[in-house]
């Protein structure tokens, strides 16, 4: 493999790899080369910085692509931070899917750093969709859930 | 009746589920920043998700209502503000050889054992870009403690002689500290807080795990970045900045 170009088939693979074991990280590669592939667990992730190293980092499956969060009435994470889907552990969830909301009302929590973010429904309506699980980490804009 | 900095009005309450709920109870009614719930014992104090804050009279629990108007991405500073001013308002109380440090992110410890935790509640109103208003609730353990939590826990009676510390002077000193932190964090950015966070971090420098989402990570403890995430060196040389989690009770 040339050193300034991507196989992008392998890394492909070890990224199919990395969901199929379950593992956070895979290096791989001879003396000449290494590429090494992480799944993405927290905010950031800053790798080595070995000359000679390709590093891709696919990223845990995200829960919607971007064709979902410019769908109406996506309602998108307006932070980084664990998703908790009722107020306490064991209390029922604050929403489900086929719920009707009224504007206002509490959707779930987003929590980082001990701060708990109510997300609460810009709009009265519909959850058509719930994408996320409880204690699922999110990004920036993931959508969370489809409101109609 | 405990003094106020200005701009803070005080309501003063028995016992209440917590504080928290009653700051965002009248949050939700209204009530302007700067509202102080201070409570005199709690029947459902809590901590981080589910966890109890044991709660009898004579310890200190109070909850801020704050419309900082920032991003929830910048709320979770003035929760190391308030650390910074818990930590602050506890020194004077305490003998000078007992270290008062933080814990990532905002528990206050007395000699490496907990004495005062925050809770940070917010909304998001229909306002995609700003919280709607932030209660900063706060718990310090003046006269007692729980015993066999599965935390170090001790309080400030039990680290120093003399008559029991009054609550409301207390929430004075903590209101006043962190009006002050929260004026410089407006004026000049999370940096000034940040700076003196750090100086007093639990286990700066050292191994620490992290019990993050995906489970724990551990490594050397290396600061806390600009948004306040913590930065851990890891055994391979990676350096990784993570808002996500909990540091694992420690020694030392």
């Amino acid at each position: 493999m040339a050193s300034n170009e991507i196989d992008e088939d392998l890394v492909r693979r070890l990224a199919a790899l990395l969901e199929e074991t379950g593992l956070s990280e895979i290096e791989y590669g001879t003396d000449a080369w290494r590429v090494r592939v992480v799944k993405q667990r927290a905010e950031v992730m800053v790798p080595v910085q070995n000359t000679g190293t390709a590093t891709a980092e696919p990223g845990a499956a995200p829960s919607a692509g971007p064709d979902q969060a410019a769908e109406p009435g996506a309602i998108t994470s307006p932070m980084v931070g664990t998703v908790y889907l009722a107020p306490e552990p064991g209390a029922p969830p604050f929403v489900k899917a086929g719920d009707h909301v009224d504007q206002g009302q509490t959707l779930l929590l987003i929590e980082a750093m001990k701060t708990f973010n109510e997300i609460r429904a810009p709009h009265a309506g519909e959850v058509a969709e719930l994408l996320v699980q409880d204690k699922m980490p999110v990004e920036y804009g993931d959508v969370l859930l489809i409101l109609r | 009746m405990p003094s106020l900095p200005a701009g803070h009005r005080l309501v003063a309450m028995g016992t209440v589920t917590s504080s928290n709920d009653e700051a965002k109870r009248l949050a939700f009614d209204g009530a302007p920043d700067g509202t102080v719930v201070w409570a005199e014992a709690q029947s459902a104090g809590r901590g981080r998700r589910g966890r109890d804050w044991v709660s009898p009279p004579g310890n200190l629990y109070l909850s801020l209502l704050l419309r900082p108007g920032c991003d929830p991405k910048t709320a979770p500073q003035l929760g190391f503000a308030a650390a910074l001013a818990v930590a602050e308002a506890l020194e004077p109380w305490v003998a000078g050889d007992v270290p008062i440090t933080l814990k990532w992110p905002n528990d206050v410890l007395l000699d490496g054992a907990k004495v005062g935790g925050i809770l940070l509640e917010s909304a998001m109103g229909a306002s995609k870009a700003a919280i709607e208003w932030l209660v900063v609730g706060i718990g310090i353990n003046l006269v007692s403690h729980p015993d066999g939590a599965s935390y170090g826990a001790t309080s400030v009676a039990a680290s120093r002689e003399g008559p029991p510390l009054d609550a409301g002077q207390m929430l004075s000193a903590v209101v006043e500290r962190f009006a002050a932190w929260r004026a410089r964090w407006v004026g000049e950015g999370f940096a000034p807080v940040r700076g003196a966070w750090l100086d007093r971090a639990h286990r700066l420098g050292r191994e620490i795990e992290l019990r993050g989402p995906e489970g724990p990570i551990s490594g050397r403890f290396a600061g806390i970045d600009d948004d306040g995430a913590l930065v851990l060196d890891r055994a391979d040389g990676q350096r990784l900045s993570l808002s996500l989690g909990e540091v694992a009770a420690s020694g030392g």
